[in-house]
């Protein structure tokens, strides 16, 4: 069976097609490859995900490679798809634009599960077209605002009563280009706003946090370092919230 | 009971037996033997039973000692920059600048030694070099003083420029409380362009003694 590489959220009609192939969501770290491997083809100064998609797709060279450009990803992927066309002829590269406006819900976002473990089980629901099993709500806590990052380390420091806001919300309902949901926050708890240096969503998150009583806004490149993590865990601590790991 | 703050230049240490704050170069630091009850500062967890993150010391302290409800409280170590804002009575913004902003006060102190200057004695420039770390600024000093600038001036201007970052960095308030070392300066602290109240290097100290009394529970 040949395999599929996807980036991004491609629309439920293709994941339907290609849920029973092996998918590599070239979005996440999957090959012990240095980023670097990236930068003869994408500037250094580039959103951290799609270089990691090229690193990937060079390593993994999948049969097919679904990559979302619409406006549930951004400009950053339809570049990076001219780029992987050239780069890998003989991958079948397919642009997809996903406005999928069904709703599947949010109950891993709104559930206590430790956030590394809910992040992760949301960028894997993205490979089935199944409904999302129901989970109890949590009282949260804390709350993360973004995508899901490069660095999944940050996550550790949060409470497992972080509810989820941002595009990892839009993704686990199963629609990335989702204005309102993406801006969607909960103004009473204490909250990242978190985005990838170098992505758009940066303007977004910076300006959702200024709106925000109680926030942080915080960018990362390729890893989190420890100042990064001191300024989440002195701002869950500053903030009341006494549930944190650290 | 022994707090302390194990910086890159300097360790900065409170028994609270005494109430006076000790002050020793962290090059002279006996690492063997020593231990203390809480800490804070990039190296505080060798040393300590219970380690403070150091974004939380510097704004227990700005509470502690402001008695204010809004304020910026900006810290220039010798390694990084970091800040708190408070919007009453809550923190709003923070930002710690170990790499962009890095080297700073150590560069300040080097070059204070190397051109043998006496930094009470500087007037401010009229303009900065435009410093976004202590390693890049350098090439400016020295390519001014190729260029015939005096090396006192041209040391000067990257000083400015150094407090020009920083202040931009905090988010340019209209007041600033200043933290650190470089309190000390009369050049640099004369160079921001707001005004600047200075509260002296022992800032994290008076957090972590407030920690303490609180009974807050820190992270081990």
């Amino acid at each position: 069976m040949q395999s599929v590489g996807i980036v991004g959220i491609p629309p439920l009609h293709i994941i339907k097609k290609i849920e029973s192939s092996p998918i590599y969501d070239l979005d996440e770290p999957l090959v012990d490859q240095d980023i670097e491997n990236a930068s003869p083809f994408l500037p250094r100064v580039y959103c951290a995900i799609l270089r990691t998609a090229v690193v990937n797709s060079l390593s993994l060279k999948p049969a097919t490679i679904y990559i979302d450009v619409g406006p549930g990803k951004c400009d950053c992927a339809q570049h990076t798809a001219t780029i992987l066309e050239k780069i890998l002829p003989d991958s079948k590269i397919t642009r997809t634009i996903n406005q999928d406006k069904t709703d599947f819900g949010t109950p891993l976002c709104d559930c206590e599960m430790p956030l590394l473990k809910k992040l992760t089980a949301i960028t894997s629901s993205v490979q089935s077209s199944k409904p999302h099993k129901k989970l109890p709500s949590c009282v949260p806590t804390a709350g993360f605002w973004g995508v899901p990052p490069r660095d999944f380390s940050i996550l550790s420091l949060f409470p497992d009563t972080t509810h989820i806001y941002g595009w990892t919300r839009c993704m686990e309902n199963k629609t990335p280009d989702n204005r309102m949901l993406e801006e969607y926050v909960n103004p009473d708890i204490p909250t990242v706003f978190f985005a990838q240096s170098f992505c758009a969503k940066t303007a977004l998150a910076r300006h959702l946090a200024d709106c925000h009583p109680r926030s942080l806004y915080l960018d990362c490149d390729v890893t989190a370092g420890s100042s990064a993590k001191a300024k989440i865990q002195a701002f869950l601590e500053l903030s009341g919230v006494t549930n944190a790991l650290g | 009971m022994l707090l302390a703050d194990f910086g890159t230049s300097y360790c900065k240490f409170l028994d609270l037996n005494q109430n006076t704050p000790r002050l020793i170069p962290t090059r002279e630091l006996t690492r063997s033997s020593l231990r203390v009850d809480i800490a804070t500062g990039h190296n505080g967890k060798r040393y300590a039973e219970h380690y403070v993150n150091e974004l939380t010391a510097l704004a227990k302290g700005g509470e502690i000692l402001l008695h204010e409800k809004s304020f910026t409280l900006l810290d220039c170590g010798s390694r990084d920059i970091k800040f708190v804002r408070y919007e009453l009575g809550k923190i709003k913004d923070m930002g710690w600048n170990a790499e962009c902003g890095a080297s700073m006060g150590f560069t300040i102190e080097l070059l204070e030694k190397y051109y043998n200057l006496d930094f009470s004695l500087l007037d401010v420039p009229a303009s900065s070099f435009s410093v976004t770390c202590g390693v890049l600024g350098m090439s400016h000093i020295f390519d001014s003083v190729v260029n015939g600038q005096s090396e006192s001036e041209a040391v000067a201007r990257f000083v400015k420029g150094i407090a020009v970052n920083a202040y931009n960095f905090a988010g340019k308030p209209k007041i600033l409380h200043l933290s650190g070392g470089l309190c000390d300066n009369p050049l640099f602290v004369n160079s921001f362009p707001c005004r600047v109240v200075s509260l002296g290097r022992f800032v994290l100290l008076e957090g972590l003694k407030s920690i303490i009394q609180s009974g807050i529970p820190t992270p081990k």
